[in-house]
């Protein structure tokens, strides 16, 4: 079977991390989700994957290259053009993608497998094969129930004792959602559903395709199998599925590091002197990074790689982002530090630079002078520390 | 540096109608300050609901003002826009203040 992940989104709930790296490359503790997802494709012997990408293609093609990495064969669909040296992005929609793939060369041949590339799943693909045939759809969708509170972030479905969808919601109020099963983003496609997408323009799998099913009264199918299904819909999800990873809550997950005491997890290549500092698991630390005397990271943390958390510093409950330097006044709490911004669970966040709270945190590889107005402030963060 | 002040009784409430508080208006939002506490305020509300930037050398000024007024002297903000709230939060300088949503919750602050 083929796949294609959908990677070409602006990713615009996610800002500000989505500034700086496209929404399937947000890490989690290391790792994008992106490669999560052809790890797990991998598992089920699907190695031919098609990414489309637009906006920060380059972050994804470079990454994952041609998939030898992984164990599999990774070609792109670039949707966009270059315009005076500058690339420019042209997306065209979910189904508008799967389209121009298929215009291209034909690529899906049989049932395919479309995932969208901002979720980690487990979900049992051969299972879910079964499923599709045995109802002989043209498209299932893989479903899941939320909590109602949160299904007008997502499509809501209503099926009939079969399986069949009967309607299809997107982002419905949740006063008007049919019931609180959800379309995950994980689907199984026949070739022959393509030719109901348009050529050349955007189009949505879930606000365009699937209305369109329903009107046609075409096999139109969704699964029901329990999975793990961690969504990074938002700042906050991305928030929550760190810490979720780090107490241990995503089945499967693993930590990167050595295990160096029970829930501190860590790179190689420390300069730290474990005695002097005090940790409270769970915590992450990534390679390279240098931990100075009397520092305090308490979990749940990630600390990334080549960062500088200086002496007398408090970090907790931080997701801190590479080459960052913690200054010895700094007390974060609750904070993602990530392509020079300060971002609060909630998405809130403040540029390092245009609010000059470089004598809280900034990136290592800058210098460690401070200009005047930052001085006056870090010294006196200190003297209120003592 | 626009601003509106009153009294409340023995408050004063300077209200910025500046949307920022950097480099270019830090001294002129100081020296209106020190004028302030110079003519005898020593309860001051500041209120920030206008202010949708401040930078260090605004933040500096801020607590600047703050020193000034002395230890005979109280100041509260109030109504800060959430991104200068996290300022505050991020850099612990809400920990020289008090921070309030409302004008009203300020003057009862200072006037202890």
């Amino acid at each position: 079977m083929k796949a294609m992940i959908l990677a070409a989104g602006k990713g615009t709930r996610v800002r500000p991390l989505t500034y700086s790296v496209p929404k399937p490359m947000i890490p989690l503790i290391r790792k994008p989700v992106i490669e999560s997802l052809i790890e797990h494709l991998k598992r089920y012997g699907i190695d031919e994957i098609v990414i489309n990408t637009s906006h920060l293609a380059g972050s994804i093609e470079n990454y994952l290259r041609d998939g030898d990495r992984f164990g599999v064969h990774i070609a792109y669909s670039f949707e966009g053009k270059m315009v005076n040296g500058v690339l420019v992005d042209e997306p065209l929609g979910s189904a508008g993608g799967i389209r121009k793939v298929q215009d291209f060369s034909g690529f899906f041949d049989d049932t395919f497998i479309v995932l969208c590339g901002d979720a980690l799943i487990d979900l049992d693909i051969g299972r879910f094969l079964e499923f599709h045939r045995n109802n002989k759809a043209l498209a299932t969708i893989a479903l899941k129930e939320v909590p109602r509170p949160e299904v007008s972030r997502y499509g809501v479905v209503q099926t009939d004792d079969n399986g069949r969808i009967v309607r299809f919601q997107e982002k419905p109020g949740i006063e008007e959602a049919v019931s609180t099963t959800v379309n995950t983003g994980v689907y199984l496609f026949e070739p022959e559903i393509i030719d109901l997408i348009p050529s050349g323009t955007e189009y949505d799998i879930a606000k365009d395709l699937f209305p369109l099913l329903i009107e046609r009264g075409l096999p139109f199918c969704g699964a029901s199998i329990p999975y793990q299904w961690v969504d990074i819909g938002s700042v906050a999800d991305y928030w929550e599925a760190t810490r979720l990873i780090l107490t241990g809550k995503v089945d499967g997950y693993v930590v990167p590091g050595r295990e160096i005491a029970a829930g501190v997890h860590a790179g190689i290549h420390l300069a730290a002197n474990f005695g002097r500092i005090t940790i409270v698991p769970p915590v992450y630390i990534g390679s390279g990074t240098r931990i100075g005397d009397d520092a305090v990271i308490i979990g749940p943390t990630v600390i990334g790689a080549n960062c500088e958390i200086e002496g007398g510093a408090t970090v907790r409950e931080c997701i801190i982002g590479d080459y960052t330097r913690v200054r010895s006044v700094a007390e974060i709490e609750r904070m993602i530090v990530f392509g020079e911004k300060c971002i609060e669970p909630t998405g809130r966040f403040l540029d390092i630079d245009e609010f000059e709270i470089g004598w809280i945190v900034d990136d290592v590889r800058k210098a460690t002078e401070l200009p005047a107005s930052q001085r006056y402030l870090f010294e006196l963060a200190r003297e209120l520390g003592h | 540096m626009e601003m509106d002040s009153r009294k409340a009784g023995d408050v004063l409430v300077v209200r910025l109608l500046v949307k920022r508080i950097d480099a270019a208006t830090a001294m002129d939002f100081k020296g209106m300050m020190v004028d302030c506490i110079n003519n005898g305020n020593l309860k001051i509300v500041l209120d920030l609901s206008a202010v949708d930037f401040v930078d260090s050398t605004g933040l500096g000024m801020i607590v600047a003002t703050l020193k000034t007024l002395g230890s005979d002297g109280v100041m509260a903000i109030c109504s800060p826009t959430e991104v200068v709230r996290s300022l505050f939060t991020l850099t612990r300088m809400n920990k020289l203040f008090d921070i309030v949503p409302t004008v009203e919750e300020a003057i009862a602050k200072v006037k202890g």
